[in-house]
């Protein structure tokens, strides 16, 4: 790098920090997905106290659940996260229909991450466990079914904005909605990769 | 006043007013009745005193809420009530059966009117709040459904607005948590569990709709900020309001035989009730900061920011005080419920009732507000009762940790009864509070007889 | 011009998808110590750190957080500090 690109750069960076942009998408939807982590927070803490208070029976418990079934929904959701980067990138760029057909690979591998975890459930639920079993099971049913529910709600907005940028509803001037509808997505992505490691694998 | 067909919602306010002086005055038959035991009696017992005093608290804000919803939804759906004639019907006949109840709660022993209402064929009666007789039960749900029919048919026909889809989708609610009144299995854990499905899921759940669209209405009218910005606010602290408060009911289910995991479920959900509570205030205020317009009515704004503060105070804070299950173990149903229960009733509900009809009575009686001397009493009538209620809870924290501390936490445990002695200090001090609170009410009903020559210009 | 827009294009994609990649290693790096059943503090404190990286990747780059206030990304570290944190604490405290 010469000197001179050298300078560009920090002047380039001086202008961006002068220049911040708000928070991508709707902010009202920024305090709920704060709101959500703030409730995801204190579940994850409370799963870690409530282990320390009886080790043994989380680690054995934890040795039942499907790993690899926890995996393929990490990187089914890392991945979708990615298209919706794209989709988002897209539309900025004015093309609502390369929009529309990253959200809708957003959306289906949202649809294999259900599947995928409707099948775990089922596998759960027919060993006869229950959320009374033991305090691991109580936490895993009820973090994963809470995060369950917001991967269908996601699915549920993605669902809506790929309709309407197949109607040409967004445009490089308007692209608000999509980047509302992503930021919720990422939120969804965001609390899996803490939920992930913290109830299959750290022992 | 743009339709005329607002205008039903004024014997509605006025009938809230009534009631609620009915309802603080059998509070304070009721205060007295904690350190003079026998006063009233047997005219009045403590146990019909109670009832009267909640189930009026009950009435008055559903007249309220009815009320405001017959006035706020035709100015939304800019278009006249469906059947104004119909409101005034149900008016009446709520009135009415409402008036046969108290006085069947006042006249009657409990066991006979239970007898000549037919609790045998339906047995819904004798637990706290739901104490009403099955044909007042009957009544509440007809009530109900014609108010809930009224709204709709005019949402329909009219502009369609985030307040007033809000606002039927917290009177619907209302309406199907209701029936679970008339649910009552046998086995008192299911009994229970069931009931709160009406009371929590009420006061902690669908009312709280009722009470963001309300407070949305009235700061788009007073503020002139944009609707857009009003609503997505709205939204927002409705969806919070939902994802905690349903789950949160958890928080009635501890040590009470249902399954553990309640225990957390209901700690964590309910101790992030307070956000949506916060997100009102911080709401409220920057609404009132950003205004576009210097409303001729500030009563009206300082009823609706005091609403919004009160209401985190007394929901949020004060629920959050003793939501945890750890906590809950030792507070569960001593004094600190009874200060949470008039703060948050007062905060929430009282208070957004009385913002709503501190904005719509002067415009229901053709003025935009009324004169400044009015509204200087009104001002003063809210700072006695916010700050008599305050000192209330305050009180009843006080009564309620000393209670828990003499009848749960020391070693040589008291009893019950013996423990309500050593508190007589903070009874009688709620007492004299409580008369301050009754000459704010009283101001209050003053404020809408004074006359002045010079109304303020709209 | 259009050249220009080419490249604003192109470039942030070629970012994400690195980004992307990088999130998909250290999720199968994850799965590997899950899998040789692996525990102890130190296990326990790299999958955190692994976490934390993941974590912030997805605010910064996918979120797009970097291009804001410091503020936001600010909330988003220390909402993992302060969780990630007290869960190390917990484990620490579990541990015999």
């Amino acid at each position: 790098m010469t000197k001179t690109q050298n300078i560009g750069t920090r002047l380039n960076i001086s202008t961006n920090t002068l220049n911040k942009e708000d928070l991508p998408g709707d902010f009202a939807l920024w305090i709920f997905i704060f709101a959500e982590m703030l409730a995801f927070g204190v579940l994850f803490v409370a799963y870690a106290f409530a282990r320390a208070k009886d080790v043994a029976i989380f680690n054995e418990s934890q040795l039942t659940l499907s790993l690899s079934s926890g995996v393929i929904n990490t990187l089914v959701l890392i991945t979708s996260s990615y298209f919706v980067v794209r989709g988002v990138s897209a539309i900025k760029h004015g093309s609502s229909k390369h929009c529309a057909y990253f959200l809708t690979g957003a959306f289906l591998l949202g649809g294999v991450f259900v599947c995928v975890k409707m099948w775990e459930f089922n596998a759960k639920f027919s060993a006869g466990i229950t959320m009374s079993t033991n305090n691991f099971y109580m936490f895993y049913l009820s973090l994963t079914f809470f995060h369950f529910m917001h991967v269908l709600m996601g699915m549920v907005i993605l669902g809506y904005i790929i309709i309407k940028s197949l109607r040409s509803g967004y445009s490089v001037q308007d692209y608000v909605g999509v980047e509302t509808g992503a930021s919720f997505w990422h939120m969804v992505d965001f609390l899996w990769i803490i939920l992930f490691p913290l109830i299959y694998i750290i022992r | 006043m743009k339709y005329a067909s607002q205008a039903v919602a004024k014997p509605y306010f006025i009938a809230a007013i009534a009631l609620f002086l009915g309802q603080i005055l059998f509070g304070l038959i009721m205060g007295l009745q904690y350190v003079v035991g026998d006063f009233l009696f047997p005219a009045i017992p403590f146990n019909v005193a109670r009832m009267v005093h909640t189930n009026l608290l009950i009435v008055w804000l559903l007249f309220g809420f009815m009320g405001a919803s017959y006035y706020l939804i035709p100015e939304e759906s800019e278009t006249e009530l469906f059947s104004p004639k119909l409101a005034i019907i149900t008016f009446w006949v709520f009135l009415v059966a409402g008036a046969i109840t108290v006085l069947g709660y006042l006249m009657v022993p409990y066991a006979s009117l239970a007898k000549w209402t037919g609790n045998d064929l339906l047995n819904t009666m004798g637990r706290e709040f739901l104490e009403q007789p099955l044909p007042t039960k009957v009544g509440i749900v007809l009530v109900a459904l014609s108010w809930l029919f009224n709204i709709v048919m005019t949402v329909l026909k009219g502009r369609k607005t985030a307040i007033s889809m809000v606002l039927t989708l917290g009177m619907l609610g209302l309406a199907a948590f209701w029936l679970f009144s008339f649910y009552n299995p046998v086995n008192l854990v299911k009994d229970k569990f069931y009931w709160w499905w009406v009371v929590h899921l009420w006061v902690e759940g669908v009312w709280e709709l009722i009470l963001g669209a309300m407070l949305a209405f009235v700061l788009i009218k007073v503020t002139g900020v944009d609707r857009e910005v009003i609503e997505k606010w709205l939204y927002v602290i409705i969806t919070m309001t939902l994802v905690t408060g349903i789950i949160g009911t958890g928080h009635h289910y501890f040590y009470i035989g249902l399954p553990e995991y309640w225990l957390w479920w209901g700690s964590i959900f309910s101790a992030l009730e307070p956000i949506p509570f916060l997100m009102m205030t911080i709401f409220a205020f920057n609404m009132v900061n950003k205004r576009r317009r210097d409303h001729p009515n500030k009563a009206a704004v300082i009823w609706a920011l005091g609403t919004s503060v009160v209401a985190f105070l007394g929901a949020g804070l004060w629920g959050f005080l003793h939501t945890l299950a750890p906590v809950n173990y030792y507070t569960h149903g001593t004094q600190l419920t009874a200060a949470h229960g008039h703060l948050a009733f007062y905060g929430a509900y009282a208070l957004v009732v009385l913002t709503m009809i501190s904005y719509a009575m002067p415009i229901l009686r053709g003025r935009a507000a009324n004169s400044e001397k009015a509204q200087v009493m009104e001002m003063w009538s809210f700072w006695l009762m916010t700050v008599s209620m305050f000192v209330i809870a305050l009180l009843l924290t006080g009564a309620g940790i000393v209670q828990v501390w003499l009848q749960r936490v020391s070693e040589t445990p008291m009893g019950f009864m013996a423990v309500q002695d050593q508190l007589a200090i903070f009874y009688w001090a709620r007492e004299a509070v409580g008369v301050v609170f009754l000459i704010g009410l009283l101001l209050y009903i003053w404020s809408f007889f004074v006359k002045d020559k010079s109304p303020v210009l709209a | 011009m259009m050249s220009d827009i080419q490249k604003t294009e192109n470039k942030p994609n070629y970012f994400s998808t690195a980004i992307w990649l990088v999130l998909v290693a250290l999720t199968i790096v994850s799965f590997c110590i899950g899998e040789t059943g692996m525990q102890g503090q130190d296990v326990m404190l790299t999958l955190l750190a692994i976490t934390m990286i993941k974590s912030q990747l997805v605010a910064n780059y996918f979120m797009g957080l970097y291009k804001t206030k410091l503020l936001w990304r600010g909330i988003m570290f220390s909402y993992f500090v302060i969780v990630g944190g007290l869960i190390a604490l917990a484990y620490l405290k579990g541990i015999p």
